[in-house]
């Protein structure tokens, strides 16, 4: 759970960081993007059910810590984009406690083997 | 009766309660700011970001459709709140055609919500608190709506699989 609690917080500074830090441009423009659907998919990776979804901010958590360099941002942005994606990059590799079954789950929806 | 294979059952009540209680909290922001929209509330409640609701709210965006965005939203939660509620406890297998409603209606109004946010302060240069928070609501309850899904449709693999009538089994449920 904390790492999903950390991952959505990265997500959640994400947005906030153009404002507080000050940059514009591009980069403001990607971390607005970034930061909430990364937020949105960690919450959503709470859920025993749909925790494979962490995975889904590993991409994410690449571009934060690229795109300041990319798009031309001042070093602030940049060290707040490492900070931010080291987070989205590593967490996915804490899966948490997962205690409940799913009768194969997903998997078992698109293959037998799994059902 | 839980799924098979399951360790318990996504339909009781204290699965879905949760879940109707933040529709109807979405439906009560979104019906709020929906009013704002439509000139019943002068101005909407603001702690944070000054003029940014109103920048918001009164947006071209927010007007591209006949009615006022917010008052979709106040609608989505509304069918959430519903398809939430109708059906006993076994309508994981019993009526799989709800389960299949509520999840389309959770699913894409978190999208839809999740779209509006980054709008915001990408096209406007504004943030707007309720907004945000009915947008929090919807995120919240995609992951636990997800699990009365998956049951449905393990249900209706399992019919296919047996050489069934899905059809059937998605309207009239199954034993």
């Amino acid at each position: 759970m904390w790492a999903r609690v950390a991952a959505a917080l990265a997500g959640l500074w994400l947005m906030a960081a153009p404002s507080v830090l000050g940059y514009a441009g591009a980069a403001r423009i990607s971390d607005l993007i970034v930061g909430p659907i990364a937020a949105s998919l960690s919450i959503v990776a709470m859920s025993q059910v749909t925790r494979s979804v962490r995975w889904a901010t590993v991409p994410l958590g690449l571009w934060a810590i690229v795109s300041p360099w990319v798009l031309g941002a001042p070093a602030a942005a940049r060290v707040s984009g490492l900070a931010a994606g080291v987070v989205l990059l590593a967490t996915p590799w804490v899966a948490g406690r997962r205690t409940a079954r799913f009768g194969g789950g997903w998997r078992s929806l698109w293959s037998p083997r799994h059902a | 009766m839980t799924p098979p294979g399951w360790s318990y059952n996504p339909s009781t009540w204290s699965e879905r309660l949760p879940l109707i209680g933040l529709a109807v909290a979405g439906f009560a922001v979104a019906g709020y700011l929906a009013l704002v929209q439509l000139g019943g509330i002068a101005r909407a409640w603001e702690p944070f970001f000054g003029r940014g609701s109103e920048t918001i709210l009164h947006s071209g965006i927010s007007r591209l459709l006949p009615v006022p965005d917010a008052a979709l939203g106040a609608a989505g939660y509304l069918v959430d709140a519903v398809s939430g509620a109708i059906g006993g406890r076994e309508r994981w297998r019993t009526m799989p055609w709800i389960v299949v409603v509520f999840g389309i209606a959770v699913g894409p109004l978190g999208a839809v919500s999740l779209l509006l946010v980054i709008l915001q302060p990408v096209l406007f240069h504004a943030w707007c608190t309720l907004c945000l928070l009915s947008a929090f609501i919807s995120v919240l309850m995609i992951g636990p709506a997800m699990d009365e899904l998956l049951a449905s449709l393990q249900v209706l693999l399992r019919e296919r699989r047996a050489g069934r009538s899905v059809w059937r089994a998605f309207w009239k449920g199954t034993d």
